[in-house]
Order: C-alpha cells, then sequence, then structure tokens
C-alpha cells in the first residue's frame, strides 16, 4: 500500500488538487452555510474526474505497459483498486479541507434552518459517493480509449450534461448530481440520497468490469 | 523449452508491415535477434509478449498454441525487459523490484531472496535505497532487467538490454544472460553485434520484417567466407572514396595508415588480402544486396 501510495499520490497531484479547493473556496462566494456542498460538489466531481484518470494509463504514458501486461489480471485489477482507493481517500479529505476553507466567507445559518453540523452530515455521506463514481468513471473511460486527453473529454462532456439544468430536470433525483439540486429549504428531504445510491451502484458495476477492461484495452 | 513461429504476420492499421510471414525456431538457451533499427524486431517480441495480437499466422511455445485462452498461462513462463522503460520514479529501486515481484505473484521471502541475488549481480546492490529517478540510463536498464528475472521466467525476452551500459557492465550483464539461460530461453534482442558475438551461437537476422537468416553462428560466418577483404589506405579521402564504393565493415587507424575491411561480392579492384570473416562483416554481406 505504501508503495502505490507514492506513485498514486506525487506531489504535483497533491499541490494542483489543494490549490484547486483553495481557490474554489476564494472565488465561489457563499452566504449560508448548506450552500458549502452545493458550491463544492460538482467541482470536486471534476477535480476528481482529472485525477483519477491516470490510474491506469500512467502505465502507459511511461512505457511499462506491455510489462504490467504480464502480471495477472487479477493482481492488475488489486493494484488499480488499490490506487483508486488510495486517491479516493485523498479526494474525501480534500474535499473535507475544502469544505473548511469555505468558513473565511463567514456563511450563517438560517433561522429554523439545516444547522452547520448537520449540513456538514450530509455533504459528509454525499461526497464520498461522488468521488467514488466520477474517480472510477473517468478511469474507465480512460482505459477504454486508452487515452488520458480523450478520456476526460468525454467525461467531462457527461459531467456537463448531468451538472446542467436539463440533466436536473430529466433525471431529477436520480442524477448522480441530486445532492447538489436538492432544495435546501427541504433539508430533512433525503430523497437525493437516490441519486448518491445510484452513483454507488454504478461505481460497483464499473469495478467488475476492471478485469474485462483490462484484458480487452489494457 | 522452445518455440515455434509459422508464417507470422504483423501488419499496422496504417498498412504497414511490421513482420511479414515469418517461420522461426527459437531452441532452448540463449537466442540472438539481430537486425537493423525497424527491422521489426520489437513487434516480433510484442508478440511473443502476447501484448500484440499477430495478423496472420501462429506461434506456439512447448506445443502451446498463442491463444486468447492460453494468454494467461503464457504470460506466468516470460519475463521481459522492453526497449524503453521508465519504472517508478517514485519508488526506490528496492522498493519498485518488491512491487514489480508483489505484482508478478512471487512470494515474499523468496522475492526479497531474488532480488538480493540479481541486485548483486548486476552491481546495483548499493544504489538500491536510490529512487529510480536518480538513476543513471545504464542503471535503469539494469534494474529494468532485473525486474525481468525476478519471476525466474521459463522464457526470457530482453530488448536491447545492454543500452547505455559501460563495457565492463556490459559483460556482465552478457554473462549473466548467458548463465541464465542454461536451462531456459532467451530471445536477446540487439542491433549491436558484438553483444551476440559474445554470447550466442544461435541467432537469427531480421530485416524489413523477414528473416534474412536463421541459424547457428558457423553457418552465417560460413555465408560470409570468401567475401571480407582488408586493405590499407594512407589518407582519409582514400577510405572515403573506398566507402562509396563498398561496403566497409571496419576502419582502423595503424602505423601503415587506415586498415579497412571490406564486404564484397567479388574481389575488390584494388590491394588487398582476403581474411577471415566476423560476426559484423558476416551480418553485413548478409543485410546488403550485393
Amino acid at each position: 500500500m505504501k508503495k502505490e501510495l507514492k506513485i498514486c499520490l506525487p506531489i504535483y497531484k497533491i499541490l494542483y488538487s489543494a490549490a484547486f479547493v483553495l481557490i474554489l473556496s476564494f472565488v465561489r462566494g457563499i452566504t449560508f452555510v448548506d450552500e458549502i456542498g452545493i458550491a463544492l460538489e460538482s467541482p470536486i466531481a471534476l477535480l476528481t474526474v482529472i485525477f483519477c484518470a491516470d490510474t491506469y494509463l500512467v502505465e502507459l504514458h511511461n512505457k511499462r505497459r506491455d510489462v504490467f501486461r504480464l502480471f495477472p489480471v487479477k493482481k492488475q485489477t488489486t493494484a488499480i483498486l488499490r490506487r483508486l482507493l488510495i486517491q479516493m481517500i485523498y479526494l474525501v479529505f480534500i474535499a473535507i479541507a475544502g469544505y473548511g476553507m469555505f468558513y473565511w466567507q463567514k456563511p450563517g445559518e438560517v433561522m429554523g434552518g439545516i444547522t452547520s453540523g448537520t449540513a456538514f452530515g450530509q455533504f459528509l455521506a454525499a461526497i464520498p459517493g461522488t468521488v467514488l463514481f466520477w474517480g472510477i468513471f473517468s478511469m474507465t473511460i480512460c482505459n477504454v480509449v486508452r487515452n488520458m486527453w480523450a478520456g476526460i473529454g468525454i467525461t467531462m462532456c457527461i459531467w456537463l450534461t448531468l451538472v446542467s439544468q436539463a440533466g436536473s430536470d430529466f433525471l431529477g433525483k436520480w442524477n448522480v448530481f441530486s445532492y447538489m439540486f436538492r432544495d435546501t429549504d427541504q433539508w430533512k428531504d433525503l430523497s437525493w440520497m437516490y441519486g448518491k445510491s445510484l452513483s454507488v451502484i454504478l461505481a460497483v458495476l464499473l469495478i467488475l468490469l476492471i478485469p474485462v477492461v483490462l484484458k480487452k484495452r489494457g | 523449452m522452445s518455440i515455434k513461429i509459422q508464417d507470422l504476420t504483423v501488419t499496422f492499421k496504417n498498412g504497414v508491415t511490421a513482420v511479414n510471414h515469418a517461420d522461426l525456431l527459437i531452441p532452448g538457451g540463449i537466442y540472438g535477434l539481430l537486425g537493423e533499427n525497424g527491422a521489426g524486431k520489437t513487434t516480433l517480441m510484442r508478440v511473443l509478449t502476447t501484448v500484440l495480437k499477430p495478423t496472420g499466422g501462429n506461434v506456439t511455445i512447448d506445443g502451446m498454441l498463442y491463444s486468447e485462452g492460453n494468454y494467461e498461462k503464457i504470460q506466468k513462463k516470460i519475463g521481459y525487459l522492453p526497449q524503453e522503460i521508465d519504472l517508478y520514479p517514485q519508488l526506490t529501486v528496492r522498493e519498485c523490484l518488491e512491487y514489480m515481484g508483489e505484482l508478478s505473484g512471487v512470494e515474499k521471502t523468496e522475492c526479497k531472496k531474488r532480488i538480493d541475488k540479481y541486485l548483486e549481480k548486476t552491481s546495483l546492490a548499493e544504489h538500491q535505497k536510490k529512487k529510480m529517478r536518480q538513476l543513471s540510463g545504464g542503471m535503469k536498464r539494469r534494474v529494468g532487467l532485473v525486474q525481468a528475472l525476478l519471476n525466474e521466467p521459463d522464457f526470457l525476452i530482453v530488448d536491447e538490454p545492454t543500452t547505455g551500459l559501460d563495457p565492463e557492465e556490459r559483460i556482465r550483464i552478457r554473462n549473466l544472460l548467458v548463465d541464465f539461460a542454461e536451462d531456459r530461453t532467451v530471445l536477446f534482442s540487439t542491433h549491436v553485434v558484438e553483444d551476440l558475438a559474445a554470447t550466442c551461437n544461435q541467432l537469427a537476422v531480421m530485416k524489413k520484417g523477414e528473416f534474412l537468416f536463421a541459424g547457428n553462428v558457423r553457418d552465417l560466418l560460413n555465408a560470409a567466407k570468401g567475401h571480407v577483404w582488408s586493405c590499407h589506405v594512407e589518407e582519409d579521402w582514400m577510405a572515403r572514396k573506398l566507402e562509396e564504393k563498398y561496403h566497409i565493415s571496419a576502419k582502423q587507424y595503424t602505423d601503415r595508415g587506415m586498415q579497412l575491411r571490406l564486404i564484397s561480392e567479388r574481389r575488390p579492384g584494388i590491394e588487398c588480402e582476403p581474411c577471415e570473416a566476423t560476426l559484423e562483416d558476416a551480418y553485413i554481406y548478409m543485410t546488403n544486396e550485393f
């Protein structure tokens, strides 16, 4: 695990991801605590897309692919899953740190509305689903097209569709961004969990596809 | 272990045929694969490692056909050092080898023993705590070779293993490969004739995707017999003039001026004497049309 940590979390990735959430907390204005999660979810999804895109393709870029392919598929899959897990834990951590950074804007609580603690709790429940889905989705698309930038491009088009109002209108509570589109006045309504559950289910299906993708397109 | 290649063809999507109806039998021991850049050696090796699927023909390893169903079994028998490989720059030499050993399924304690053994044999033991990105090109090449040896494969494929090595290291690596090939098959691809002359008794010469020769070194040398000539010239310009007319396999300054080795189908029309062919001469004779 220590070796995978060094492989998939190089300094440059740590630096750009930290800078990303820091800048976001400066440029994205919020007034109330329940807006922090909304401000963070889709940018964190975008960061995850770029962050996880080369999880396997790094083997191709560094010309190690021909050797990596000789390892048993089970071992290859395990190595990739470990890398994903490390990156996702890191991204959830950076999202939480980003959440904290927004407090410099001194957001308030609406009288009778959601408290800071509950808003943070809901964010904590939603963000791992976002990171899980977009991380695995981005890596899978990149592996299938065998090109990181093309993969990122395709994934970003899908991200753009889902993050749009049209995406929200069409998919409603089943949108993977359902947390972002929820009605913050109805903070006790947890129907956004449908979208998050769907994210997790889709991510699990994509995980099951990893050995197939490695065999066919690795 | 023997590898049989029959009517193998690899044509890329852009229409380039890198291997053209090639037939070859690679027996046990160390087998040389010689050819100029772009001859199709790397493509052939990528087929043999199962990375690339051929467009035609077939390959068998100890009678087992290269087919998708057998790939996993075949991959376990193979160790591969590609021509270019950039091993994990963030890891130390030891970490990198431990990681690759773990991925290839070698048991942990056995893996450590093998790493120690091969680091010693490649003179890398003192560099094992260095990060991969801190190593010189030659050192990286040696680490690449060690990773290929870690699972002690039955069939080792090495593509230009001596690139970037100093003369002493070159000899050490060649000896390591010869020792390793004692009870295994090693396919040693290079365009450096000297490396093969020092290690292989059997070799194949490739050009434009085809085998021009496959057999033992003696037969290759015999083919060039009577076509190698030695002559002396006093001035450099005279040597250059001869170069335009003949294939020159070697040039050397001596007390009599410059000594040249000429490859020619017939006796050249200058003062010269026939001489014994070296592997380099034979390779030039084989790969050039007269």
